[in-house]
């Protein structure tokens, strides 16, 4: 069936930290439009938002592509930035690259990538040297629906 | 729940500031006079501001009839004491109350005030920080606000009735009457308050009139006090009325330090609850918004200018003296859970494109394309507050893609189109035939 993928894109621009946000707000809205239960749309609009931030901060700017369908959401991020050298390390809280001029505008906490996991099912970073990164979160619709309340997160 | 805002009509001239001052979207002109949406108003009472035509209007009881009624009770929020200069304090206000036959529960608020902040500052204190901050639940628009665009954030409302509330329910503890009450309210959300209210089935008090009313009542024939007036010592409570007061006071009873933000107007309440929604705000133990600039003062249903208001608060020395007999009282009070909410305030339920989650992606796409041609310039001569709400109401079966006027020309320019190439047609059989030509 065609109906079966919902997809929206965005693309975002390297630095621009007065526009960061707004992919995050749109998903949230469109999920809220299909009826997806609230908690699962805060995690969503929150793995957007951090991923929006790398981007901006550290790739130079990117494509966000939510595809969205009945059993799961997927947010892709992906960049022809400078990679990230040691995932593992990167995804550690607190480790950051961000500047000093970055971390002046209260960004770059270090708390990004570790941010993204704890708010997703799965997880996959691929990421060049020099080439770019992709990371691919998911977040199960199916699985949650059944389990909790709709609209009862905190 | 709309229930302090009313619209009136014969004013109303169908323009469109309002429905683009509203923070949920929740206006919409149709046939020339706008409308509210009753699920998702608010009662912050912007589009009262934001009205050149006075056309929106508090909606309270009565005041005359009230009053003529043997021994009227009336609980007022704090702003009603900061609101003149000729009746500058309780006590003074409390007096010309009373020589008009009205009683005025100053007492009774001003303990039950006390009695919020205790029980908030001792949640606070003990409450693992995992869970905070905790969110203020002293504006019932910024309730609604939550419950309505940050549903994720409803969990996080302090579960604490409002202040106004128990303190009639304190009188009604302490005489054991159960009189009608009416409340002073300086805003429609708290006309709300007793008319819809959030947390409990039915509200404490009976009426409701705004601050305004009664100030402009009192000014225009108020009652001389004699000048020996036995003066109110507990006047804390008062600085609930500007952003910030509900953090001090709240911060006096607790026995840690408390990290608090306080912030007032829709903007900044709407981008810091956004903040919170994004996990940014770890750390902060409570968080204080109020959806009128500066806070209660700031309400439309009040008579003075808030920056006067403010300005009198600022020149207010306020007691923090609390005795050891007080601090037993308000300890107790808080102890026999007078505050408690008799339900739990959860997000409001969002209405979906469909409840089949197939069928709602596919409105969403068709809300897409009909979105995408449209000229995006959120004009408002639809009716409603932007392209995208158009789009919506279109999907939703609640209007035509021709209530936009680009697309109405755009409309009317194809078919002018089309009528000149039928008039350029000539029947076959007049035609000349082509072997001649």
């Amino acid at each position: 069936m065609v109906s079966d993928v919902y997809v929206e894109e965005y693309h975002i621009d390297g630095g621009d930290f007065i526009n960061v946000g707004t992919a995050s707000t749109k998903l949230k809205r469109s999920l809220e439009m299909m009826g997806i239960p609230s908690s699962l749309t805060r995690r969503a609009s929150i793995v957007a938002y951090e991923a929006e931030m790398n981007l901006v901060i550290h790739a130079g700017g990117g494509t966000i592509c939510c595809l969205i369908s009945p059993e799961k959401i997927q947010i892709i991020a992906e960049d022809n930035g400078p990679g990230i050298p040691d995932i593992e390390l990167a995804m550690q809280e607190g480790y950051s690259t961000a500047s000093d001029a970055i971390r002046e505008l209260g960004f770059g906490a270090g708390m990004g990538l570790s941010n993204i996991k704890r708010n997703t099912d799965t997880l996959d970073i691929i990421s060049e040297v020099g080439k770019g990164t992709r990371v691919q979160a998911v977040i199960l619709v199916k699985s949650m629906a059944g389990g909790r309340e709709i609209g009862r997160g905190n | 729940m709309a229930g302090g805002i009313k619209v009136q009509e014969a004013l109303c001239v169908g323009c469109a500031n309002c429905i683009k001052s509203c923070p949920t979207e929740a206006m919409r002109v149709i046939e020339g006079c706008v409308h509210i949406i009753p699920e998702l108003c608010i009662d912050c009472g912007e589009c009262m501001r934001n009205c050149p035509h006075n056309a929106i209007t508090i909606d309270e009881d009565d005041w005359e009839l009230i009053h003529s009624q043997e021994n009227a009770l009336l609980i007022a929020d704090p702003t009603f004491y900061v609101q003149m200069g000729a009746y500058r304090s309780q006590s003074m206000i409390k007096e010309a109350l009373s020589s008009w036959n009205v009683e005025d529960l100053i007492e009774s608020a001003s303990l039950a005030y006390d009695v919020v902040a205790f029980t908030i500052a001792k949640m606070l204190e003990k409450e693992s920080s995992v869970n905070h901050p905790l969110i203020s639940t002293y504006c019932p628009a910024v309730i609604r606000l939550i419950q309505i665009k940050y549903p994720e954030l409803a969990g996080r409302l302090v579960p604490v009735d409002s202040p106004l509330e128990v303190g009639v329910s304190l009188r009604r503890e302490l005489t054991g009457n159960n009189e009608d009450v009416t409340l002073l309210s300086p805003c429609p959300a708290k006309i709300t308050l007793v008319r819809n209210p959030v947390g409990r089935k039915k509200s404490n008090m009976k009426f409701t009139v705004s601050v305004q009313r009664l100030v402009r009542a009192l000014l225009a024939g108020g009652p001389k006090i004699s000048d020996s007036v036995e003066s109110i010592a507990n006047n804390r409570w008062l600085k609930w009325s500007i952003a910030g007061g509900e953090s001090s006071h709240i911060k006096y009873f607790s026995e840690r330090p408390l990290r608090t933000i306080s912030v007032a107007g829709l903007r900044n309440t709407m981008d810091l609850l956004k903040e919170m929604e994004l996990g940014r705000l770890r750390g902060i133990d409570y968080i204080e918004c109020r959806a009128c600039d500066l806070g209660c003062i700031g309400g439309v249903g009040n008579a003075e200018s808030r920056f006067l208001s403010k300005l009198r608060i600022e020149h207010t020395d306020f007691c923090w003296d609390i005795s050891d007999q007080e601090l037993a009282d308000i300890r107790k009070w808080s102890d026999s859970k007078i505050w408690k909410l008799e339900e739990n305030i959860g997000p409001s339920q969002k209405n979906p494109l469909s409840d089949d989650l197939n069928k709602a992606m596919e409105r969403l796409k068709e809300l897409n394309r009909i979105y995408s041609e449209l000229p995006n310039i959120n004009c408002g001569a639809c009716g409603r507050p932007s392209c995208r709400a158009m789009a919506e109401d279109v999907v939703r079966g609640r209007g035509e893609v021709t209530d936009c006027v680009f697309k109405l020309r755009e409309t009317i320019t194809d078919l002018g189109r089309k009528i000149v190439d039928l008039s350029e047609r000539m029947p076959h059989t007049l035609r000349e035939p082509r072997r001649k030509r």
